[in-house]
């Protein structure tokens, strides 16, 4: 009866569970940027790029799934490499808008190489489909498992105080000796192949794929992950994508109202945890109160600093 | 056909300009990306429509109606969305999320309220009047929003320059802790802030409602991108920049049609903006200040 | 106040208030007056066929409906919503079932293929459902009609027209005519009847509907020698054309032929006609829309739709159809609310023919449709689950649809 119930569970929100796998990548691929101080929104195009060069290879050439992903990723590492060469002297919401123009033309440039000399490409706005289900459930979680050790060295490691040095200052970092345009070159770069190697674990999940899953909307959707989770360490896009993607389905009953609580949820979430819903700091302050009295809510107190 | 594209792309520049206006002046005075401008847009557009058709009122008047209404959302909005964010001294990506959350909303609601359908406004609002000068046609419609959007640029201009409140809120921009150390009310100058925006918001979704019959909960969406282009390209927060950033954007659109191809109508666009940003790193009339995260 | 008390509050005003506006738009037509007399409705002639057991239908019958109903292609799902909702209920009241009901669960799938799969999960794996309606777009479709094959649960959609969909699998069925079964036909018409030689083409190259629809034209306009002075292209959502129609204007064509959803097609046709481009304007399916000419007005009178249903079809089933739709929404349908509508009837149909519940049986059932009298006209499905009706040729006159001839 139990192991019925959690069957169903199971099949109910497996789809899901993966859609948030893939979000928890975008979101890490997202993190990495912010984490040396960019504000990138270039992931949506990376992982269209990778998901179509990757779904290529396997339709034309039945590549293995892993000789894919690592196409696909190496792919969008490339472009993000020239990429970043150029536009990652500008900064700020300057930075932002170009890698929001940089998925515009990816998606404009999917659209219209849809065939070549007879022989169908991205297949424009009609997409590809048929693309064979190779991903599979454990693939993600060992994906993002990866990505999590991957992270978790970094932060051990030399890079990672760099990082984490020029996300503070980057001018302070710079006269200590840290080469920043280096460094921001790395992480844009990984975030590339992170964004990428997800985009064809996508592809190979949903069966089809089409430019228009990679605009501004997906870009911005990316963005959410990170900052709605919290960008301090690399918990937070993953517990953003979770929520983000499993929010809408657990809120189904609510049929139309859908997306007013929706939004209601982000608000409130944000204006009680603006630093993420996995910031340090409060969360061990909740910890140090625990069993004290909650008269006072713990955020309350902490807005007090405000001026 | 050079002389019409050239119409056609002072007309769409000023449709970008009109809607830039008021989002870059929210962007330049409280840095934060407002991702529920185009939200606010939408709802001056419903608003200007049920003035004319519910309450049967003329034109201008649901004009009026539609920048005060939208102009109360627009505090509302602050209220709920940004204004506890400050008190907090949330992070300036915080906004973004609480943006996205109030325009979901504000969306959600027009959906529920009025459907997902399409409307416009009466056919007899403004006379459907077409204009010959040489090889050049223009509406009655498009002259008179043209006209307006640079009425409304100048005053917003003289507005900045001249009004106590103008100078204040340039002074919030350059920096709120300084301001509020000369004794400027920072709070009252926010709110300020965004009731201008949003008024203004609310006009240029009457004028688009006019000019291009195509009023839904959803018509916030397309223009937000193109709005977010001009307002950066323009130099964050400089209503000047976003004018001309306006009209630049517009004439690579429509020249690029008219002489390249419309299948790459926005990755022309995209590309100019990113290489004027690779040229000019703060936008056209940005200043090269660096702002500190 | 402290401020995040203020938004807390704020918020749940503001919820409440909508929950109180409730959307008028998508009321289920049970709390509307009863729907006009069922009178000549599909039944009689259907129920003769197989003419099987369906005594053996009992309970809840619980089928599934995965459209967008929130977000930009509510504007498609809402018609389609109100289709299946108000067929759903004259099949009920009718007792087409005879003792058994038929229970229809919506899920939303906000246009992205993502929450179509996992709509489609949920509604068969938690509510069981024994056929899905939907969904809404092709890309969804592509996405999450697998789900429903690898299950083994019917899956039929009516506003899916792009090429390889009943492909997928032998559980995958529309009820949406392709444009590749109205273009040709509509070009070969037209040119005989307005007689041009040269046209320019617009359409939307960002989205599937009509980029199907623009291929179809360019082969069927090839195919009839007529030669294309100019191909222009606009993206979903845009409202300025007038670059591409300038552009247009000065090649001086004799037909424009334009690919688009009734919304955009509205607005080109306005602007067309204030750039003086003053030739007839050809398009498909996705003009078949009452809002064409309540937008574009004036604008668009002339317009040409090759389309899959016709609003003024006298026939006893559509006319009832559109009366009800009238008395239960305060408007007319469009095409998709016809198939949908249509949809949900063939749905039922099988399910009665089948007399069980069972994916398997109703998917034979539905598979066996043939001159099933529906709105669309006599329906039937092809061997490779495809409909099979006449399309019609439209003109707007008068601000209405009429044949053209």
């Amino acid at each position: 009866m139990l192991t019925q119930f959690l069957t169903d569970i199971w099949l109910v929100y497996r789809s899901v569970f993966e859609f948030a796998l893939i979000g928890s990548a975008l979101g890490l691929s997202i993190y990495i940027t912010l984490r040396t101080g960019l504000l990138s929104l270039a992931s949506a195009g990376f992982m269209s790029i990778g998901a179509y060069v990757g779904a290529l290879l396997t339709i034309h050439l039945h590549t293995p799934l892993l000789v894919s992903v690592l196409a696909g990723a190496l792919a969008a590492g490339v472009i993000g490499l020239l990429l970043g060469l150029p536009v990652l002297r500008l900064s700020g919401v300057y930075l932002a808008i170009a890698t929001i123009g940089f998925g515009e033309v990816v998606r404009v440039f999917m659209l219209n190489i849809d065939n070549l000399a007879g022989r169908t490409i991205t297949g424009g706005a009609l997409g590809l489909n048929n693309i064979p289900r190779k991903t599979e459930t454990w693939h993600l979680v060992l994906f993002v498992g990866l990505l999590i050790y991957l992270f978790v060295r970094i932060d051990r490691s030399r890079t990672g105080r760099a990082f984490d040095a020029i996300r503070q200052d980057h001018h302070v970092a710079a006269s200590m000796g840290i080469n920043v345009v280096q460094y921001r070159n790395l992480a844009f770069v990984l975030s590339a192949l992170i964004a990428g190697a997800a985009g064809v674990f996508s592809a190979h999940l949903t069966y089809f794929v089409s430019p228009n899953e990679y605009g501004f909307n997906g870009a911005v959707r990316i963005l959410t992950f990170a900052i709605l989770g919290g960008y301090l360490i690399w918990l937070g896009p993953i517990v953003g994508a979770f929520i983000l993607t499993f929010l809408p389905e657990l809120l189904r009953f609510l049929g139309p109202y859908r997306p007013i609580v929706n939004g209601v949820v982000l608000i409130l979430a944000i204006i009680y945890l603006p630093r993420g819903l996995v910031d340090p700091t409060f969360w061990r302050k909740v910890w140090r109160q625990r069993g004290k009295p909650p008269s006072p809510p713990p955020l309350e107190t902490s807005s007090e600093a405000a001026p | 056909m050079f002389w019409q594209q050239l119409v056609n792309a002072l007309w769409l520049g000023s449709v970008y300009a009109l809607f830039a206006l008021g989002y870059t002046l929210v962007f330049g005075v409280l840095d934060i990306l407002n991702l529920a401008h185009g939200a606010v847009f939408m709802w001056g557009a419903f608003f200007g429509l049920l003035a004319v058709t519910k309450l049967n009122m003329p034109i201008w008047a649901a004009l009026l109606v539609a920048m005060l209404g939208a102009g109360i959302l627009g505090i509302v909005l602050d209220r709920v969305a940004f204004r506890p964010l400050r008190k907090r001294n949330a992070p300036q990506l915080a906004a973004i999320i609480s943006s996205i959350g109030a325009s979901t909303i504000l969306v959600s609601l027009a959906q529920g309220a009025f459907g997902a359908q399409v409307s416009r406004f009466p056919f007899d609002t403004l006379p459907a009047q077409v204009f010959t000068a040489g090889p050049v046609r223009v509406t009655l419609v498009q002259v008179i929003v043209f006209a307006v959007s640079l009425v409304l640029m100048a005053a917003l201009l003289l507005f900045m320059r001249r009004s106590r409140s103008g100078k204040a809120m340039r002074a919030v921009a350059y920096s709120g802790r300084i301001s509020s150390l000369l004794g400027i009310d920072v709070d009252r100058i926010i709110v300020t802030t965004f009731f201008v925006s949003s008024a203004l918001a609310g006009a240029s979704g009457v004028f688009l409602g006019l000019a291009f019959s195509a009023i839904s909960p959803f018509m916030g969406a397309p223009i937000e991108l193109k709005g977010l282009a001009v307002i950066i390209l323009g130099g964050l927060g400089n209503v000047p920049g976003a004018i001309l950033a306006g009209f630049l954007l517009a004439a690579t659109e429509v020249f690029g049609v008219a002489y390249v191809s419309s299948d790459f109508r926005d990755a022309i666009a995209f590309t100019v903006l990113i290489l004027v940003l690779l040229i000019r790193p703060s936008g056209i009339l940005g200043t090269a200040v660096e702002r500190r995260a | 106040m402290k401020p995040g008390r203020f938004a807390l509050l704020f918020l749940v005003v503001l919820s409440l208030l909508v929950v109180a506006c409730a959307p008028p738009a998508t009321p289920a037509p049970a709390a509307q007056p009863p729907v006009q007399e069922p009178a000549a409705e599909p039944t009689a002639e259907a129920a003769a066929e197989p003419a099987a057991a369906s005594g053996a239908l009992s309970g809840e019958i619980v089928v599934g409906c995965a459209h967008a109903l929130s977000g930009p292609i509510a504007i498609y799902g809402e018609p389609i919503h109100n289709g299946i909702l108000l067929a759903a209920q004259q099949i009920n009241d009718q007792k087409l079932l005879g003792d058994a009901t038929l229970a229809i669960v919506c899920e939303d799938t906000a246009g992205d293929k993502a929450q179509a799969i996992n709509a489609f999960q949920k509604l068969i794996n938690q509510d069981k459902v024994v056929a899905i309606l939907g969904p809404t777009l092709s890309n969804s479709a592509f996405a999450a009609d697998p789900v429903a094959q690898e299950a083994g649960i019917p899956v039929l959609g009516s506003s899916n027209t792009a090429a390889g969909i009943t492909d997928m699998g032998d559980y995958v069925f529309r009820d949406s005519l392709p444009e590749s079964d109205v273009i040709p036909n509509t070009i070969l018409v037209t040119k005989d009847k307005l007689g041009y030689s040269k046209v320019a083409v617009m359409y939307g190259n960002d989205d599937q509907f009509t980029q199907s629809g623009y291929d179809v034209f360019a082969e069927a306009l090839a195919g009839s020698g007529t030669e294309v002075v100019a191909t222009e292209t606009f993206a979903k959502g845009d409202t300025d054309f007038s670059a591409q129609l300038t552009k247009i204007a000065a090649l001086e064509p004799e037909a424009l032929i334009v690919s688009a959803l009734a919304e955009e097609a509205a607005n080109i046709m306005i602007q067309a006609r204030q750039l003086g481009l003053d030739v007839p304007i050809i398009g498909g399916n996705g003009f078949n829309s009452p809002k064409l000419a309540e937008i574009a007005g004036p604008a668009a009178e002339g317009a040409i739709s090759g389309a899959a249903w016709n609003i003024g079809n006298p026939a006893p089933e559509n006319q009832a159809f559109v009366d009800a739709y009238r008395a239960a929404y305060g408007g007319d349908p469009d095409q998709f609310a016809a198939q949908a509508y249509t949809a949900t009837w063939l749905m039922a149909t099988a399910i009665k023919n089948a007399g069980s519940a069972d994916p398997a049986a109703i998917r034979d059932a539905l598979a066996a449709i043939t001159d099933f009298p529906s709105p669309l006209g006599t329906y039937s499905f092809d061997a490779n689950r495809n409909p099979v009706h006449t399309p019609v040729v439209l003109i707007v006159k008068d601000g209405k649809f009429q044949v053209f001839e």
